[in-house]
């Protein structure tokens, strides 16, 4: 389980840019939702250990997340992944694979089907520099899965795919829930979080609005509808 | 320990397929083909050879160090390329630390590369080989690893441009600062000013303690105390500068 106790982050300049956020998410799907500039990312790197909380805990398993031991657990996709423009797909899976202390030449068929897996097995020696940016989001999916991750964390993982690419992706995600992996979710498109996850998070302004199930977070209504209604909801109250 | 070789072998492999990195090793290699030349100006004179081919080697490796020290940390968190290795499980000082020692390998090959030149041109000049010249590389190489360290230290709380200048500023100083010292007491300075001197003198570091090119030329042997010192000298600098970076680098907010 990931859980987010009182969690604030703040910056001098900007202020908090997450506050009191507490959450836990066990669910194999979990969508974070929320507008450019929510804190969706924020929360993200807090839970890989790339930020360190102003208050607060985040834990994985009850490990923090600043610990070494809590990212043994974990596979990081971030967003608009920039990579080793000189390196092929096949070197930078074999890079990240070595940093969990795994090698050996038979580490080379698992990141083959991977690569596979992702759609990018046919450039997977090619270097990173020629490729698309829908590739650069695949390998980033790939290099993620290569530690056999129980929580796999993705910022924005469809962003730059074409239609089919985004198709392709989201079955990824669903085999990976047949899988039993968990999965984590930073998206601002409705349509996705509606479409593959099983809950849901919405964050605004670095405040939690809700957190549960995707249904009955609709009642009824469009996800589009009912996301408005909430966010508008928290902007009446802020302004009295 | 196993992740800092993971990210040093990696950034050797990156580094050497940078094509500047080819082009600064072609210009060198061209230069040192050259003292063949100087040396026929005048009259083969083998002094001249080894002055000029070691002068260049030191020239080209500084170039080298200063392109890499100043870009390459600094690019890999400024584009957030250090993402992907900073959530697996690598502490920040893993990846400085491996950072560092990678750069310091390219060095070595750029160091050897020429170096195997400068020792061909010399014996084809019937100079033998170059025992002391190969000790001059070395500290050459050493005065690098110090220079890259103090490149990553300052791109750890600035920009690459600002490392640039302020390493460059450091390699200046760095050669001056003995002579400083004794030009300040033979001039007779004191007080307030000659302490100015003393800190300049202790802050930054001595390089002229790397510079045994002249020994090298003469074919005069460097006393083993004075390598020793000048390792240890290395080993300290390098130490307070890497952990003065990790102390920055882990505060940061990438």
């Amino acid at each position: 389980m990931i859980e987010y106790s009182h969690v604030t982050k703040a910056y001098k300049k900007k202020g908090p840019v997450v506050e009191d956020f507490s959450l836990a998410v066990s669910v194999p799907v979990f969508g974070f939702l929320g507008q450019n500039g929510a804190g969706k990312t924020t929360v993200m790197k807090m839970t890989v250990g790339l930020l360190a909380p102003t208050s607060g805990t985040v834990t994985i398993d009850g490990i923090p997340s600043h610990e070494l031991a809590a990212r043994r657990k974990i596979g990081f996709m971030p967003e608009t992944p920039y990579f080793y423009e000189r390196m092929t797909a096949m070197e930078f899976m074999r890079l990240c694979d070595e940093l969990f202390g795994n090698a050996g030449s038979g580490r080379g068929e698992i990141y083959e089907k991977l690569l596979k897996k992702v759609g990018i097995h046919g450039a997977r020696n090619f270097e990173i520099r020629t490729f698309s940016k829908g590739m650069r989001q695949r390998l980033g999916f790939a290099q993620a899965l290569v530690n056999d991750p129980e929580y796999l964390l993705l910022d924005e993982p469809l962003d730059g795919l074409d239609p089919i690419g985004r198709r392709e992706m989201k079955m990824v995600i669903r085999d990976l829930k047949k899988e039993g992996r968990k999965i984590f979710l930073n998206t601002h498109i409705l349509y996705d979080v509606e479409e593959i996850c099983d809950e849901l998070g919405v964050i605004h302004q670095g405040k939690l609005l809700y957190a549960g199930s995707v249904k009955e977070f609709c009642a009824g209504k469009s996800l589009e509808e009912r996301f408005m209604d909430t966010v508008e909801a928290y902007e009446a109250v802020a302004v009295k | 320990m196993k992740n800092i070789f993971v990210i040093a072998k990696n950034t050797l492999k990156l580094e050497i397929r940078d094509k500047i990195l080819y082009g600064i090793l072609a210009f060198a290699l061209g230069y040192i083909a050259l003292t063949i030349f100087f040396g026929q100006l005048t009259l083969g004179e083998l002094q001249m050879i080894k002055s000029f081919g070691l002068a260049g080697i030191y020239f080209f490796t500084a170039i080298i160090a200063l392109f890499l020290g100043t870009t390459s940390f600094y690019k890999d968190v400024d584009r957030k390329t250090v993402y992907f290795l900073v959530s697996k499980p690598v502490s920040r000082s893993q990846f400085l630390i491996g950072k560092y020692f990678g750069l310091c390998l390219v060095l070595l090959v750029a160091s050897i590369i020429l170096g195997a030149a400068y020792f061909g041109i010399v014996m084809y000049e019937g100079g033998g080989f170059d025992v002391i010249g190969l000790l001059a590389i070395f500290m050459q190489f050493l005065e690098m690893c110090l220079f890259i360290a103090f490149a990553i230290c300052v791109a750890s709380f600035s920009t690459s441009l600002i490392s640039i200048v302020f390493t460059s500023a450091v390699f200046f100083i760095g050669h001056v600062v003995s002579a400083l010292l004794i030009d300040a007491k033979a001039i007779g300075i004191s007080g307030l000013q000659y302490r100015l001197v003393q800190a300049i003198y202790y802050v930054f570091p001595n390089l002229e303690k790397f510079n045994v090119r002249d020994l090298a030329i003469h074919a005069v042997a460097m006393p083993f105390t004075s390598f020793l010192l000048a390792l240890a000298y290395t080993a300290a600098y390098v130490a307070l500068l890497l952990m003065t970076a990790i102390w920055v680098f882990d505060r940061k907010e990438i």
